[in-house]
């Protein structure tokens, strides 16, 4: 009876095949083969990939170097992005004018940006070291020492995307309701108590939603690191997804760039679930 | 005591609280009456701290609470919506409060329960409040106010928002509660001449945001000082007729008339007699137009044109009467207020009540 519902079923699951899992399966299928420069094709290779990378000690620091600085940057991406938030909030003036000011950064596109970036940091030609050493603080090796490479990395992808919190929480808080608020007020909460009591508790679904989608992509970078530093120096900014790109489309190690990317993700998938059931668990749920 | 002295409150030049002078004693329920727009809620939020007024002072026992903010002053209140903090299960959020008082939350959590299982929400406390009837939130934003035993308890229409069995059933709780609530000055905000009439030990009538009378609720509703206040403390609205007196009583549609001891000091002149609506009756030789019926329980207000004038008829029983009908009415004209043309009362009939 109603067989032919699973007949309109088919147009979705033809695209989901076709956009989806046929590129995932091939990927998977790429990472047993040993395609690289000399041998192109599908030839078998078993597991070799696999074992290969277990022993590539550069991949996992790239990997455990791509989530310091994708935890570290959305944090203070979410903490930045939150002052923003509640500073045009409520009636300040020309909030309007600095709500869209606030965006700006992530409206423009990120290689170009990184370009500019890279002009600003450069250590003799960039406009940021002079400054620097006009209020005392001194100029910095920012691209040059492994240390301040990774701070500039930080501080572009912190520049670039510290707007998309801004807007998801000022969304958040726009659509708070007033009355928790009158009740703090009468309950004997101060504006502190009352942030970290109603607001903070407010936003904590947006919170992790927003958390969790800047994570993801933070996990991806690629086009600052290349723009900027190249990975380096050395392999100082090296992210994973960057050393896959190196692997993959500069030593044309087709299968094992596969193996790493399938590795990558699974990590990826396993990490943000466990991130994300934390996050409910403890800013969602045990908000009491 | 908590007193207010010369409060005034303006927003967009209307004026909200003009000049209210009163003091209330501590343990006394004072409601405070007027309709929509009298500014009973601005009392109430002025005395919270939640608006600040333009003047005026406002003290507790003698301590000056102008520069005191809302989260520091020793109240409690319960507004017209029921506002709760969404996101805690309602056992903390009436432990909230004691929380923010500096106790500690397993003590605060079992005052909370206590108070849950008086206000009858005990099976409830690990429920959040969207998952409770509209007047289960106002009996846990009830408790939260309570529990806190501030010393100044504003309750601003808390039931207005719910329906009639409900409202009647909760009032009385609410009484019981605060029964025990020895040294406790309830402020009562309500639109209804009836709630202030069973619940306060005073009353005090506002309207455009002045203070128009206080004192005795019985006393108030038996002589309403005048024509203003009359119209305040009488629900259905009290009518007003036309009077005029030379070597008779003219008034308006229902003619000459003889108004027996309540015109015998009159001076001849125009007045105005508030009759109300309870001692207007069907059957009668003056022909009315019925405008609108509204039936509430098992009482009928019957709205009415009286060539041109405007009167309301109270009936305790059920009638249709159709619109666009006409009825014969009459009136207990002796048992009517005669106002001057200051609206100042200067006679009323016989045997109020």
């Amino acid at each position: 009876m109603y067989r032919q519902k699973y007949l309109f079923l088919l147009p979705g699951l033809i695209a989901l095949t076709a956009i989806i899992l046929f590129p995932l399966i091939f990927t998977i299928r790429v990472s047993f083969s040993g395609w690289d420069v000399y041998n192109p094709g599908l030839s078998w290779a078993g597991v070799k990939n696999y074992v290969r990378l277990f022993e590539d000690t550069r991949y996992w620091s790239a990997l455990s170097r791509l989530s310091l600085l994708a935890i570290s940057t959305v944090l203070i991406q979410y903490v930045l992005g939150f002052a923003l938030a509640l500073m045009v909030w409520k009636d300040v003036h020309a909030r309007r004018f600095f709500r869209v000011l606030f965006l700006v950064p992530m409206m423009t596109t990120p290689v170009i940006m990184s370009v500019i970036w890279r002009t600003i940091f450069h250590e003799s030609l960039g406009p940021l070291n002079p400054l620097l050493d006009a209020i005392v603080l001194g100029g910095q090796p920012w691209l040059s020492s492994p240390g301040w490479a990774f701070a500039a990395v930080m501080i572009v992808e912190i520049w670039q995307w510290t707007p998309f919190m801004f807007l998801l929480l000022l969304a958040g808080l726009l659509s708070l309701p007033s009355e928790p608020y009158l009740a703090a007020k009468i309950d004997g909460a101060g504006p502190v108590r009352t942030f970290f009591s109603v607001t903070f508790p407010g936003l904590a679904a947006i919170s992790v939603g927003a958390l969790l989608i800047r994570l993801i992509e933070a996990s991806k970078i690629l086009d600052t690191v290349y723009v900027l530093t190249s990975g380096g120096p050395g392999e100082a900014t090296e992210t994973a997804s960057y050393y896959i790109y190196i692997r993959g489309l500069r030593d044309f190690q087709i299968g094992y760039s596969a193996a790493l990317s399938i590795t990558y993700l699974v990590i990826m998938i396993v990490a943000l679930t466990i991130i994300a059931k934390l996050m409910v668990r403890f800013l969602v749920k045990g908000q009491s | 005591m908590l007193d207010l002295h010369n409060l005034r409150l303006a927003e967009n030049g209307v004026p909200h609280l003009d000049s209210i002078t009163a003091s209330f004693a501590p343990g006394t329920l004072t409601t405070i009456l007027g309709r929509t727009g009298a500014g009973k809620t601005s009392l109430l939020r002025a005395i919270a701290g939640l608006a600040i007024p333009d003047a005026g002072e406002i003290r507790l026992d003698g301590a000056d609470w102008r520069r005191l903010p809302p989260w520091k002053r020793p109240i409690a209140m319960v507004t017209q919506q029921f506002i709760n903090y969404p996101h805690l299960p309602v056992l903390d959020n009436v432990a909230f409060p004691l929380v923010r008082r500096g106790e500690k939350w397993p003590a605060a959590r079992d005052a909370a329960r206590a108070m849950l299982d008086k206000v009858g929400l005990a099976a409830m406390v690990d429920r959040r409040p969207s998952q409770l009837s509209g007047g289960q939130q106002q009996r846990v934003a009830i408790a939260r106010a309570l529990v806190k035993k501030a010393p100044v308890l504003l309750l601003d229409e808390p039931f207005v928002n719910l329906d009639y069995k409900l409202r009647e059933g909760l009032r009385e709780e609410l009484v019981e509660m605060l029964r025990t609530e020895t040294g406790t000055t309830v402020l009562y905000a309500s639109t209804e001449p009836r709630e202030a009439l069973q619940l306060g030990d005073r009353i005090m009538l506002m309207a455009e945001g002045r203070l128009l009378d206080a004192g005795d609720p019985r006393a108030i509703f038996e002589r309403p000082a005048t024509l203003e206040a009359a119209q305040v403390v009488n629900a259905p609205p009290i009518n007003i007729v036309p009077l005029e007196i030379d070597t008779v009583a003219r008034m308006g549609p229902f003619g000459t008339q003889e108004l027996g001891a309540l015109g015998r000091d009159l001076a001849p002149g125009r007045y105005r007699l508030g009759l109300r609506a309870g001692d207007i009756a069907p059957g009668g030789p003056h022909r009315a137009r019925v405008i609108l019926t509204e039936v509430s329980g098992s009482e009928t207000v019957t709205h009415l044109d009286l060539a041109g004038l405007p009167l309301v008829m109270h009936e305790k029983s059920v009638v249709a009467h159709a619109p666009g009908s006409e009825i014969g009415i009459s009136a207990r004209l002796d048992r009517g207020f005669v106002f001057a043309a200051n609206g100042a009362l200067i006679s009323q009939g016989a045997s109020h009540g």
